[in-house]
């Protein structure tokens, strides 16, 4: 499933270790999202979302 | 009520004092049974890997997560290593009670931990059943 994660993350200016923080996860688990490794689950991805003022449907997408 | 930053420090702590506690329960087994090398060695072995998990915990990302509990993705991948470890283990379990009975013997202590390992799978199924 791709997502635009590491797009809004770098729109925003910020680093992988500072949304870790902010979403009480490991950088890792960023990283993981954003290269399309790891699929969160509905509440950190829900948390995301609201991270980037955005909704989840906009962050991930479902088509391959 | 515990706030969120005291349930991570306690959870943090919780494989550290465990494995602690496994230490001195060798020690108590080795006095018990005469056989103090065992229990110190034990117990020393145990206190090595609580201070290991701790100190990795301050540099690992993974350790950290595995201690505190806090990262869904390390709790998923601790999850699927410990149902894979536990798979080896059945089958390791199996392995053995049909090589006992091969050697003409009742099949112990397989054959119990077998049981032990199927009562605790159905167990477990009923309840997670009930609770999601």
């Amino acid at each position: 499933m791709k997502n635009a994660v590491r797009t809004l993350r770098t729109q925003a200016s910020i680093s992988q270790a500072a949304l870790a923080t902010a979403m009480g996860v490991s950088r890792q688990t960023i990283n993981s999202i954003e290269t399309g490794r790891y699929l969160p689950s509905l509440p950190l991805a829900m948390a995301l979302a609201r991270y980037f003022e955005s909704t989840v449907e906009e962050i991930f997408d479902v088509d391959p | 009520m515990l706030t969120r930053d005291t349930k991570t420090t306690l959870q943090r702590w919780y494989v550290p004092t465990v494995a602690t506690l496994i230490g001195i329960a060798y020690l108590v087994a080795g006095v018990m049974g005469d056989d103090l090398s065992f229990g110190v060695i034990g117990l020393v072995l145990m206190l090595a890997t609580a201070g290991a998990m701790v100190l990795a915990g301050r540099r690992s990302e993974t350790v950290k997560g595995l201690l505190d509990r806090q990262d869904e993705r390390i709790r998923g991948i601790d999850n699927d290593a410990s149902m894979f470890a536990g798979m080896v283990l059945v089958v390791a379990v199996i392995a053995g009670f049909i090589i006992e009975i091969a050697r003409g013997r009742d099949g112990e202590p397989y054959a119990l931990l077998g049981a032990i390992a199927g009562v605790s799978y159905v167990g477990a199924l009923v309840v997670l059943r009930l609770r999601r």
